[in-house]
C-alpha cells in the first residue's frame, strides 16, 4: 500500500466545481481518496497550481510515419539533444523527438496521458513498440479506417452493422483505441494519386462518398459504445475556402451519445479558411465556431499554428504531396494497403508570411470564439502546426489579450483585414484553461467516468503541481511567468507516484495502454465471416492470423470492454 | 507438427506464409519457401554451435555461459571505444537491448546497414522516401522498375508475392497487365524476364538518371546521343512508359546502393520517382537484404533519433556514416573493442578493417561458426530467431509481423544474453 | 600571443580525441586551459593531459590568440569548431570536422586535412596546405544549406563531395578535386584548378568553374555559349543547369567528357 498526501494545493478541476481552492489531496494505490494515514509521504505544494494530469487528444508521437520523420530528419535529430543522465536516457529531436524525448517533455510538462493521433492497423505493432518506449504516459492510439476496403465496400452496400462489424474486429486486432478517419476516401483515392473535392465526392472504383463514410462510422462508433466518439479529420485540409467542407462534415454527424459528443473534428485551425487561393486566403474561424456553438454534439480541437520550424505528418498523403509542390522540401510518402496513407515534409511557418499569420490566428480564434471550452480542446497536432512544448505559450496567449495584441503587432500588416483576433479580448480563466487541456479531453475520450481528467474522489491519481500561485498573478499581464511555470511543474504525479520534479525524471516507468474490446454477437464477428477472411488473404500481404497484435506488445494493458448495441 | 503461417527469417521479403513440420525437434519439411528460406529451416541443425566457445593459444575450448558473459562485460567495460555490430539477424527485443548497451557504454553502434542501404537512407535524409507497402503494389501496379537488383536470385519471391506474377484487386489477369523494366550492367535472369532491359555503362547510373528526370520535365534538347551505353531514343521510351503508367513501382538494389556514387544515385532515383509524381502515381522502395535490417533502423530511431552508425561517446547520439560507420571505425583503427551480434562482417567488410577486428578483443553472438568467428576471442551461440526464438521483425517496406518460435532447442536467446550483459554493465556503472 | 599545443605520445594513437575545445577564445585567459577537457574515446580527459602548453605573450580577446598545433594531430577532431576570432595553425595533418560552423578568424594547415573540413563554415578563412579528405566545406546530413560564407583553399587535392551543398562563401582547389564535387551547390563560388568528376551535379544556383576536366559530365546541364575568362584567358564552355534538378546555376569548364 502506498500514500500520498499533497497539502496547500491550489486546485483548479472544473468537473468537481473546483476554482482554485487550497486544499489538500490524499492519494492511496493511485487514486485519490478521502483521507490518509500519518504514514503517507507528505508533499508541501506551497498553493501552486495544481490540475490533474494533462491529457493530449491528438498528437503524433508514436508510429510508422512518426518514425518516417525522425530517421529522414537528421538535422531535427541534432537541434535537440540532451545527455543521458542517471537513469535518464539521452534524448534527440526538436520537433519529432525520439520516444523517450517525448515522454520526458510531456512528463515535465504535466502530461501524463495521450492519445497518437493516426495508427494504420497493419503497422500497430509497431505503435505499441514505441508505446512501449514511452514509459511516463498512459498511451492510446486512433486507428485509421478512412480508406478501409472492406469498410468502404461495407459503407456502400448500406450495412451499418457489417461496418460496426468490421470496427470491432479491428480494434480487437490492433489493441486500438478509437475511429479515425483522415481525409475520408481520399486516402484511397491517393493511392492512385488523385484526391477527393470534398464530402458528396466519390472515392475512385469504391463509390461511396466521404459524407457517407463519416455519417456511416459515427453510427457503427455508437453501437459499439466505444469511449470515444468517431474522430474525423476533414477532407480538403489546408486548402482556401475548404471552411465549408468542414461545416459540411460537421453536418453529416447525427447527435446519438447523451454523455459526449458524437464527432470530434480535430485540428480544426487548418480547416477553417475562406478565401480561394493563397493570395486572398483569410479567416473563417467564427463561421466554424458559430456552427461549433450550435451543435453541443460537436467537439473539436485547435491545432493550433505557431510559428517556426516543424515537421507536417498526417495520414492525409495527397495534402502532403502539395505541400511539397509548393515548397519543394523533402517529401515522404507511405500508403498502406487496403487501409491508409501518410506523408510528412518538414516545414517552417514564418512570421513574415501572411498566410501563416493567418493560420495563427485562426487557432486562437476557434478557442475564443467557442462559448463552451469543453467543445474547443487545446492541441497543436503535434507537432504539425507546432512542437507540443509550445503549449504553455498557448496557453498565456488565449489568458492575455495584450499578449496576443503585441504578437499580432509583429505580423505583417495586410494580416490585420483577414483575421477577428485584434477585436476579441475574451481572456480565458484557470478553469477554462484546465477544461481545455485535461478535463475536456477526459470527457471527450470516456475517460472521465473511469477517473481521468479530474481530481475528484475515486480518479487516478495524476496529478500536476506548477510553481506558480494564480491568486498572486495576473495572467493577462504576467502572461511570461505564466508560460515559464507551466513548462516544468513542480512535481508531476502518475498514478500517485512522484515521477518528474523540478525538470528531473524520477521514474523508469509509470504507464499503461487503454484500448477497446467491444464485443458482438458471436454469428457477427469478422473471424467467422468467410468473404472477410478471403478478401483478407487475397489482397493482403500478410496473413489474416500474424495480423492481431499479440499480448506481448502491451505489457501493461488497460482494456475496455464494451457491450454492442444491436 | 504443422506449423502455419511461420514466417521466414532469410531476407527482407519476410514471407508469414510457410509451412513448417517439425517431427521431435526437428524440422523435416518446409512448404512455400524459396531455394533461401528452406536452406535457412532445414539446414539448420547441422551447422549451430553447441556451446560457448573461447580461442586459448593451443586451441579452441568450450567455455561455459557464465564465463563467456564475465568476459564479454569485462571487455565492453574496459574498453574507451567499444563497437556494437551487426544486428540485422536478430529480433528487435534484442535491438533495443543493443542501442541501450551502447549508451550506457559510451560506444558506437552500427548495424549491416552501413554497408548495404545505408546510401538509401541517406538519401532519404537529403529528399525523403515516396513509397509504400507491398500490397500497394500488388494491388495496383501496372509497371515495375528493378533497378540494379536481381530478385530472381537475391529476393526470390519477391515478383510473385508483390509484383510481376502476383494478382491483384485493380488487376485482373496482372502477369498480362503489368510491364516489367530491369536496369542493370549484366543480363541477370531478372532481366529475362523483363519487357525491357536496359544495359547500363557500370557507373552510368546517375547520369541515366538525371536524363530521365530532364526528360520526365519535358527537357531533352541537351542530352547527349547516348548516356552510359544507353541511346537516348530507349531513355524517352522508358519516360513514356513510366508516365503512362496508372500506378508504377521503382524497386532498387546494390546495384545502385554500393557503386560509385552510392546515396547520390539512389537521391537521383528518388527525384526521378517524385517527379513521375506530378503526373501519375509512382513509389519506390528499397531491396532490404537481411530479414531485420530495417528493424534495427527503426529501433535505433526511435530510440535515438538515427537509423544507424550511432556513436554514444559524449552521452548523446551523434550521427555521421563515413565516422561514426563501423567499416570506417575499423579500417581507421578507431575502436579498441568490438561485440558482433547477428552478422558476420569478417565474409563481407574490406580487409583493412577485418584484420583489426582480430587485433582487438572481439566477441561474436551468433548461433553458427562463420568468418568472423576466426578473429574474435570469443562465441556464444543463441537461439535462432525465426525457428527457437520469436520476436519482432520489419518487412522491406515497413510493416512489422513478429517472428515465430516453432521448436525448443535449448538454447538462450539474443534478449536473455544481451539482457544479461546489459544488467551487469549497469550494475557495474552503478545506473 | 602565441600557444603552442605539443601532443603527447598517446597509448593508443588511433582513439579519435574530440577537441572541440581548441578554439583562440579558451585561451585568452591564462588561467582557462586548466578546466578544458578533450574526450579520448568515451573517457574525458583535461586537456594538459593530452597536449604539453607553453605560452609566449598575453592577449586580451580572441582576435590575438594564436593556437599553435604541433605534433601528431591527424586524429584530433573538431578543432576550431563554432571559432569566431583568433588564429589556428596546424603544422601537421588534422583530423576530421576542423573549422565545423566557423564563424571569423584563420585556419591555416600544413598538412593534410581529414574529412569534413570547414563543414557549415558561415565566415573565416581556412587554408589548407596539403590534401583534404572527403566533404570539405559541405554541410550535414539532412540540412538544405551547406558551407554559406567565408573562403576554403586546398592547395593540395580534395577528395569527394567536396562543397556539398554549397550555399554561400568561395572553395577553392588548386589540384584535383574527386567525384560528385559541388554536387547540390545552391550558391556561392567553387573553383577547382585540377580535375574532378561529375562536377555540380544537381546544382540550382552558385557558380562553378573548372580549369582541368570534368570527367563524366552530368548530361543535363545546357550549353550556353563558349567565353573567355580571366586575367589568363581561358576559353572556357559555359553551361546552364541542373536541368534535371530546376536549377539555375552555371559552370564554366575548360575540358569536359560525357559518360557515352
Amino acid at each position: 500500500m502506498s500514500e500520498l498526501l499533497i497539502r496547500h494545493a491550489c486546485v483548479v478541476d472544473p468537473v468537481n466545481r473546483i476554482s482554485g481552492e487550497i486544499m489538500d489531496l490524499a492519494v492511496r494505490d493511485g487514486r485519490i481518496v478521502e483521507s490518509v494515514s500519518d504514514r503517507a509521504e507528505v508533499i508541501d505544494a506551497q498553493g501552486f497550481l495544481t490540475m490533474a494530469g494533462g491529457i493530449d487528444s491528438h498528437t503524433h508521437i508514436c508510429g510508422t510515419k512518426v518514425n518516417f520523420g525522425r530517421y529522414m530528419s537528421p538535422e531535427d535529430m541534432r537541434a535537440g539533444r540532451t545527455l543521458k543522465k542517471g537513469q535518464m536516457h539521452s534524448t534527440s529531436g526538436y520537433s519529432v523527438p525520439t520516444t523517450y524525448g517525448n515522454s520526458y517533455r510531456y512528463a515535465t510538462m504535466g502530461y501524463t496521458a495521450v492519445l497518437e493521433g493516426a495508427m494504420a492497423p497493419l503497422e500497430a505493432r509497431h505503435t505499441h513498440e514505441e508505446f512501449m518506449a514511452t514509459p511516463l504516459q498512459d498511451t492510446m492510439a486512433n486507428v485509421l479506417f478512412d480508406g478501409n476496403w472492406p469498410v468502404m465496400e461495407a459503407v456502400r452496400d448500406r450495412d451499418v452493422k457489417r461496418v460496426a462489424a468490421i470496427v470491432a474486429w479491428v480494434l480487437t486486432a490492433v489493441k486500438g483505441f478509437a475511429i479515425k478517419i483522415t481525409n475520408p476516401g481520399g486516402t484511397e483515392a491517393w493511392g492512385w494519386g488523385k484526391n477527393v473535392t470534398c464530402i458528396r465526392d466519390p472515392v475512385p472504383y469504391f463509390e461511396v462518398t466521404p459524407a457517407e463514410i463519416i455519417e456511416t462510422l459515427i453510427r457503427a462508433n455508437e453501437i459499439l459504445r466505444l469511449p470515444h466518439s468517431v474522430h474525423l479529420h476533414c477532407n480538403n485540409l489546408g486548402t482556401p475556402g475548404n471552411y465549408s467542407c468542414t461545416i459540411g462534415s460537421m453536418d453529416v454527424a447525427p447527435d446519438l451519445n447523451k454523455e459526449r459528443q458524437s464527432l470530434y473534428v480535430t485540428h480544426v485551425q487548418f480547416h477553417s479558411y475562406g478565401g480561394t487561393s493563397w493570395k486572398d486566403i483569410n479567416s473563417k474561424a467564427h463561421v466554424v465556431a458559430d456552427a461549433v456553438n450550435r451543435k453541443p454534439h460537436i467537439v473539436i480541437d485547435m491545432g493550433q499554428m505557431m510559428f517556426g520550424k516543424t515537421t507536417t505528418m498526417t495520414a492525409d498523403g495527397p495534402m502532403e504531396f502539395n505541400l511539397y509542390k509548393l515548397h519543394h522540401n523533402k517529401w515522404s510518402n507511405h500508403d498502406v494497403e487496403l487501409e491508409t496513407g501518410s506523408g510528412i515534409i518538414p516545414v517552417y511557418y514564418s512570421r513574415k508570411s501572411i498566410v501563416n499569420s493567418v493560420m495563427w490566428a485562426i487557432g486562437l480564434e476557434l478557442a475564443l470564439l467557442i462559448k463552451n471550452p469543453e467543445q474547443c480542446l487545446l492541441a497543436t497536432d503535434n507537432p504539425n502546426g507546432s512542437p507540443f512544448v509550445k503549449y504553455p505559450e498557448i496557453i498565456a496567449l488565449l489568458m492575455s489579450n495584450p499578449y496576443r495584441q503585441a504578437e499580432i503587432a509583429t505580423l505583417p500588416p495586410e494580416t490585420e483585414s483577414r483575421i477577428s483576433l485584434p477585436a476579441i479580448d475574451r481572456e480565458l480563466d484557470w478553469n477554462e484553461i484546465a477544461m481545455m487541456t485535461r478535463a475536456g479531453q477526459g470527457r471527450a475520450l470516456g475517460l472521465r467516468k473511469l477517473g481521468r481528467g479530474h481530481l475528484g474522489l475515486g480518479a487516478i491519481a495524476d496529478i500536476a503541481i506548477y510553481p506558480l500561485s494564480i491568486g498572486a498573478i495576473d495572467p493577462s499581464k504576467e502572461y511570461t511567468r505564466v508560460i515559464e511555470a507551466l513548462r516544468l511543474t513542480r512535481y508531476t504525479i502518475k498514478n500517485g507516484k512522484v515521477i518528474a520534479r523540478d525538470g528531473e525524471i524520477l521514474s523508469n516507468r509509470n504507464k499503461t495502454t487503454i484500448w477497446v474490446r467491444p464485443k458482438i454477437p458471436e454469428q457477427h464477428r469478422m473471424d467467422h465471416d468467410p468473404d472477410f477472411i478471403r478478401n483478407f488473404e487475397r489482397y493482403y500481404t500478410v496473413r489474416m492470423s500474424n495480423y492481431p497484435v499479440q499480448e506481448a506488445y502491451v505489457p501493461e494493458s488497460t482494456c475496455i470492454e464494451t457491450e454492442a448495441v444491436w | 507438427m504443422l506449423h502455419e503461417d511461420v514466417v521466414c527469417p532469410f531476407c527482407a521479403c519476410l514471407c508469414d506464409d510457410l509451412k513448417v513440420e517439425t517431427d521431435n525437434g526437428t524440422i523435416v519439411k518446409v512448404d512455400n519457401a524459396c531455394d533461401l528460406g528452406n536452406h535457412k529451416f532445414l539446414r539448420d541443425d547441422n551447422h549451430r554451435l553447441k556451446e560457448p566457445i573461447r580461442r586459448t593459444p593451443s586451441g579452441w575450448t568450450s567455455a561455459t555461459l557464465q564465463h563467456a558473459i564475465d568476459r564479454t562485460v569485462e571487455i565492453l567495460l574496459g574498453a574507451d571505444r567499444p563497437l556494437l555490430y551487426g544486428w540485422s539477424g536478430t529480433h528487435g527485443e534484442a535491438q533495443s537491448i543493443g542501442v541501450h548497451m551502447a549508451e550506457v557504454l559510451g560506444g558506437v553502434i552500427d548495424s549491416t546497414t552501413s554497408v548495404c542501404h545505408g546510401p538509401s537512407i541517406l538519401a532519404i535524409q537529403e529528399v525523403g522516401h515516396p513509397g509504400c507497402t507491398l500490397g500497394q503494389v500488388k494491388n495496383r501496379a501496372d509497371l515495375v522498375v528493378y533497378w540494379g537488383a536481381n530478385p530472381i536470385e537475391a529476393h526470390p519471391r519477391h515478383m510473385s508475392r508483390y509484383t510481376t506474377y502476383t494478382d491483384g484487386f485493380f488487376l485482373d489477369r496482372a502477369f498480362k497487365e503489368r510491364k516489367v523494366i530491369v536496369v542493370d550492367i549484366r543480363r541477370t535472369q531478372t532481366a529475362e524476364v523483363a519487357d525491357e532491359f536496359i544495359l547500363i555503362k557500370k557507373g552510368g547510373d546517375y547520369a541515366v538518371l538525371s536524363a530521365l528526370r530532364a526528360i520526365v520535365r519535358g527537357k531533352s534538347d541537351m542530352i547527349p546521343a547516348t548516356v552510359a551505353g544507353v541511346t537516348k531514343e530507349q531513355l524517352l521510351r522508358i519516360a513514356e512508359m513510366c508516365k503512362k503508367a496508372k500506378f508504377g513501382a521503382f524497386f532498387f538494389g546494390m546495384g545502385i546502393t554500393q557503386t560509385q556514387g552510392k546515396y547520390k544515385n539512389i537521391r537521383n532515383a528518388i527525384e526521378l520517382v517524385d517527379e513521375l509524381n506530378r503526373h501519375t502515381k509512382f513509389t519506390l522502395t528499397p531491396m532490404r537484404g537481411h530479414y531485420n535490417v530495417y528493424g534495427f533502423n527503426e529501433v535505433c530511431t526511435w530510440m535515438t533519433g538515427y537509423p544507424y552508425a550511432v556513436d554514444f561517446c559524449r552521452g548523446m547520439a551523434f550521427y555521421n556514416p563515413g565516422e561514426t560507420s563501423a567499416v570506417d571505425i575499423l579500417t581507421r583503427k578507431e575502436c579498441d573493442a568490438c561485440l558482433v551480434v547477428a552478422s558476420d562482417p569478417a565474409a563481407h567488410f574490406p580487409k583493412d578493417a577485418v584484420r583489426h577486428l582480430g587485433e582487438i578483443p572481439t566477441v561474436q553472438i551468433d548461433p553458427y561458426p562463420n568468418t568472423t568467428t576466426a578473429f574474435c576471442e570469443l562465441q556464444i551461440p543463441v537461439a535462432v530467431t525465426g525457428i527457437d526464438a520469436q520476436g519482432t521483425s520489419y518487412r522491406m517496406d515497413g510493416v512489422p509481423i513478429r517472428v515465430k518460435s516453432i521448436l525448443n532447442r535449448g538454447y538462450p536467446t539474443d534478449t536473455d544474453i544481451l539482457g544479461e550483459i546489459y544488467r551487469r554493465i549497469k550494475e557495474a556503472k552503478r545506473v | 600571443m602565441r600557444v603552442i599545443l605539443d601532443v603527447k605520445p598517446r597509448k593508443n594513437p588511433f582513439l579519435p580525441v574530440e577537441a572541440e575545445c581548441l578554439v583562440p577564445k579558451n585561451f585568452v585567459d591564462e588561467r582557462e586551459p586548466r578546466d578544458l577537457s578533450v574526450w579520448v574515446g568515451n573517457k574525458e580527459r583535461r586537456l594538459e593531459e593530452v597536449v604539453t602548453l607553453t605560452r609566449e605573450g598575453t592577449a586580451t580577446s580572441p582576435e590575438d590568440v594564436e593556437l599553435v598545433l604541433r605534433g601528431d594531430t591527424s586524429r584530433f577532431k573538431r578543432v576550431g569548431e563554432y571559432m569566431e576570432a583568433g588564429r589556428i595553425t596546424i603544422e601537421g595533418d588534422i583530423g576530421m570536422h576542423c573549422g565545423n560552423l566557423m564563424k571569423g578568424g584563420m585556419i591555416v594547415i600544413h598538412g593534410n586535412a581529414d574529412s569534413w573540413l570547414a563543414r557549415e563554415m558561415v565566415g573565416g578563412t581556412v587554408r589548407c596546405n596539403g590534401d583534404a579528405h572527403h566533404y570539405c566545406a559541405s554541410g550535414y546530413r539532412g540540412e538544405k544549406r551547406g558551407m554559406r560564407g567565408g573562403e576554403v583553399e586546398v592547395m593540395g587535392n580534395a577528395g569527394d563531395f567536396t562543397a556539398e551543398y554549397l550555399t554561400g562563401g568561395s572553395v577553392t582547389i588548386h589540384g584535383n578535386s574527386g567525384d560528385l564535387t559541388g554536387v547540390e551547390m545552391a550558391g556561392g563560388t567553387l573553383i577547382v584548378h585540377g580535375d574532378c568528376s561529375r562536377v555540380c551535379a544537381n546544382m540550382t544556383g552558385g557558380t562553378g568553374y573548372v580549369y582541368g576536366m570534368v570527367h563524366h559530365m552530368i548530361p543535363t546541364f545546357r550549353f550556353r555559349e563558349t567565353a573567355i575568362i580571366g586575367p589568363e584567358k581561358v576559353k572556357m564552355s559555359v553551361f546552364e543547369g541542373d536541368i534535371a534538378n530546376r536549377g539555375k546555376g552555371t559552370l564554366f569548364i575548360k575540358v569536359y567528357k560525357y559518360p557515352l
